[in-house]
C-alpha cells in the first residue's frame, strides 16, 4: 500500500502574503533576576490586517480624490479598503466603474429604482438604469483617514 | 463517487490583469510586451478580435497598434504574481486538491456528484474569479489530466461551451475529440505528431483508439501512458508537493549593449544577490555557480563565455557568494563586444538543514549563525520597504543597463504608492 506523505510536507502558503504588524503588549527586556510576572500573560499583539481585511484574496487597497463622500467620513486622499466579493446591496459603499475610471458612491434604492449618491449635496445622484455600461467593481469597507 | 481533474487557467491572463485593475482598459484592446518590451506575449480578447498576432515582435508591430488604438503594457511582474497567488487561493478553497502547475494554470481534483452534472460548479466558480478578481477564467474537466487538457482547449475554442467543458458528462465525447489535432493534444510533440499523422492518426480521437503496440515500439512508456489518460485512466498523479529545485537561475537581457567591464560586473552582481535571496527563500545552499554573458545572436560576431567556480563550503550567504562570482566576470569578459545578455546560475543545490561539512576549511557554527541572522535581517527589510532598500555597492548605484519596461503599469495590488484611484 502507497502511503500519503503529501501531510509531511509543510503547507504551501497560498493567501497574499500579509505582513503583520504587531505592536507588543509587553516586553521580555527585563533586567536579570527579576523575571517579568507579567511575562505569562504575553499576548500575541493586534494585527489590524486582521480587522481591516476579511477576504485577503479579493481585498485591494484604492485611494480617495474628490470629496463628494465627506459626508459618509470619506475624504480626498484617504486610503479606501475595498472587498470585491460583496453583493454591492443598497445602503453600501460601492467602486463602480463609469466612463473609463473608478467613482465612489453609496449604493441605495429610491422609489424602486437602483442609484448612486453622494455623500455631500453638491452632487446630483445618478440613477442606474439610465447608464447601461456601468457596472459595481466592489464594495468599500474600511477607510484610513489621517488626523 | 468518480474523481474528476479539472485544468483551469486564466484566459489572457497578463493582459487580464491589466485591465482587472485599470477601468480606463476594460473594454479595450491590450497588448503586454515580453521582457525589455520586445515582442507581444498577451493580448485582451479584444486586441486578439483586432488580429494582432501572438510574439509579432513590437518594433514591427507597433505602427498597427497606434492606429488602432491598442493599449501596450511593458510585463508587469509584481503585479501578475500577485493576482496569481489570489487566483491559486480562490481555486484552492472550491476544489478538493490544487496543482499550481504555472502562474496562470492549475491542475486540481473533484468529485463528481451523484447527479453527474458539474457544469454548475464550473460556472460558479468561473463567476466568482471574475466577480472577486476581475478574471476570466476556463475550466477542463475529464478523468485524467490529458483529458481535462483537451477539455480546457474546447472550453476556449467553442464559443458556445462559453469557458467551460466537461469530456466526462457530455453527449457526442467522440466527435469532439475528432476537432482536436493530433499536433495539439498535450505531451504530443512535432516528431510524433508527424509519425501518428503517417499512420493515419490524425486527432485525439483516433490517437485515444489506435493500437497500443506500435505506440508503444514508437513513444515507449510515455506515448502509452498518455493513450491511457485519453482512454479516461488518470496515470499522472497531481503534483501537490513541489520537489526541491535543482538550479536556480537569473539572468537578463540588457536595455542597451554594455561593452565596459565595469558594467558587466555590476549586472552580474545584481544577479548575484537576486539569485541568493532566491536560494534562502528556497532554504537552499549552492555548491557551485556559474556566469555567463552574450553577444546578441542577431548580430554578426557571436560571442558567448561562461565561467563556474566551486565553493568549497555550500553556502547562500550573497558576500561569500560575490566573492565567488565576481572574479569570473574578468574571465568571461572581452572588450569590444556589445554584450546583450548575462546570467548567473547556482548549482548543486542542498537544504539547508543538510550542510556537509568540509574536512579542510573550518566553519565556526556561531559565525554562520550570526552571518545567517544578517542576511534575514536584509531580506526582511527589502522585503518590507522594497526591493533594493539595503544594497550591495557592487551592484552599482546608477544602472543605465536595466531592463527596458517603458509602458510599465503600476504596481496596484502591492505597492502602497501605486494603488488604483477612485474619484469621489
Amino acid at each position: 500500500m502507497e502511503i500519503d506523505r503529501s501531510f509531511l510536507q509543510p503547507p504551501q502558503p497560498l493567501r497574499p502574503q500579509r505582513m503583520p504588524q504587531h505592536l507588543p503588549l509587553a516586553g521580555e527586556r527585563v533586567a536579570a533576576g527579576f523575571p517579568s510576572p507579567a511575562d505569562d500573560y504575553v499576548d500575541v499583539g493586534i494585527d489590524l490586517n486582521d480587522q481591516l481585511i476579511h477576504h485577503p484574496t479579493s481585498t485591494f487597497f484604492l485611494r480617495v480624490s474628490g470629496d463628494s463622500m465627506n459626508g459618509a467620513g470619506i475624504h480626498d486622499g484617504d486610503l479606501l479598503v475595498v472587498d470585491r466579493s460583496l453583493d454591492p446591496r443598497p445602503g453600501r459603499v460601492v467602486v463602480a466603474v463609469l466612463d473609463g475610471g473608478f467613482t465612489l458612491k453609496r449604493l441605495t434604492r429610491h422609489q424602486g429604482r437602483l442609484r448612486l449618491e453622494a455623500a455631500n449635496p453638491s452632487y446630483p445622484p445618478l440613477d442606474l438604469q439610465s447608464c447601461d455600461d456601468m457596472q459595481i467593481w466592489g464594495v468599500a469597507i474600511h477607510v484610513i483617514h489621517p488626523l | 463517487m468518480a474523481q474528476v481533474t479539472a485544468l483551469i487557467d486564466a484566459n489572457n491572463f497578463y493582459a487580464s490583469c491589466e485591465q482587472s485593475l485599470d477601468p480606463a482598459l476594460i473594454g479595450r484592446p491590450v497588448v503586454v510586451l515580453s521582457n525589455n518590451d520586445g515582442c507581444i506575449v498577451a493580448r485582451s480578447a479584444e486586441a486578439r478580435a483586432l488580429g494582432i498576432a501572438m510574439g509579432t515582435p513590437y518594433f514591427k508591430a507597433r505602427a498597427t497598434l497606434e492606429r488602432c488604438g491598442v493599449v501596450v503594457r511593458s510585463s508587469n511582474y509584481a503585479l501578475y504574481a500577485d493576482m496569481s497567488q489570489r487566483l491559486m487561493s480562490l481555486l484552492e478553497s472550491q476544489v478538493e486538491e490544487l496543482e499550481v502547475y504555472s502562474i496562470d494554470e492549475a491542475f486540481a481534483r473533484i468529485s463528481r456528484p451523484a447527479a453527474g452534472d458539474l457544469l454548475p460548479w464550473g460556472r460558479r466558480l468561473r463567476a466568482l474569479a471574475r466577480r472577486n478578481l476581475g478574471l476570466p477564467i476556463a475550466i477542463g474537466l475529464g478523468a485524467s489530466k490529458s483529458q481535462a487538457k483537451l477539455a480546457n482547449r474546447l472550453a476556449k475554442v467553442e464559443a458556445p461551451h462559453a469557458g467551460l467543458f466537461d469530456l466526462g458528462h457530455c453527449s457526442n465525447g467522440d466527435r469532439w475529440l475528432e476537432t482536436i489535432a493530433i499536433e495539439d493534444v498535450w505531451g504530443i510533440g512535432r516528431k510524433l505528431a508527424h509519425w501518428c499523422r503517417m499512420h493515419g492518426v490524425c486527432n485525439a480521437r483516433e490517437l485515444r483508439d489506435m493500437a497500443s503496440g506500435p505506440l508503444r515500439a514508437k513513444a515507449g512508456v510515455v506515448g502509452l501512458r498518455l493513450q491511457r489518460e485519453l482512454q479516461g485512466h488518470a496515470c499522472l498523479p497531481l503534483d501537490l508537493a513541489p520537489s526541491p529545485k535543482q538550479e536556480t537561475c537569473v539572468s537578463r537581457s540588457f536595455s542597451r549593449p554594455i561593452t565596459s567591464l565595469g558594467e558587466l560586473r555590476e549586472a552580474v552582481a545584481t544577479y548575484v544577490v537576486r539569485a541568493s535571496e532566491k536560494l534562502r527563500k528556497q532554504h537552499q545552499r549552492a555548491a557551485s555557480l556559474s556566469v555567463y554573458t552574450r553577444t546578441s545572436p542577431f548580430v554578426p560576431g557571436f560571442y558567448s563565455r561562461s565561467a563556474s567556480t566551486h565553493l568549497d563550503l555550500p553556502s547562500n550567504d550573497t558576500q561569500t557568494l560575490l566573492n565567488a562570482a565576481l572574479p569570473l566576470v574578468e574571465r568571461i569578459f572581452q572588450p569590444h563586444r556589445q554584450l546583450a545578455k548575462a546570467g548567473v546560475l547556482m548549482e548543486h543545490l542542498q537544504d539547508t538543514e543538510q550542510l556537509q561539512h568540509h574536512l579542510l576549511v573550518p566553519c565556526g557554527e556561531a559565525q554562520l549563525q550570526r552571518r545567517d541572522a544578517l542576511m534575514n535581517t536584509i531580506d526582511s527589510l527589502n522585503r518590507r520597504y522594497g526591493r533594493g532598500t539595503v544594497q550591495w555597492a557592487a551592484c552599482g548605484l546608477r544602472s543605465g543597463w536595466t531592463m527596458r519596461r517603458e509602458r510599465l503599469g503600476r504596481a496596484a495590488t502591492t505597492r502602497l504608492t501605486d494603488v488604483p484611484v477612485v474619484q469621489a
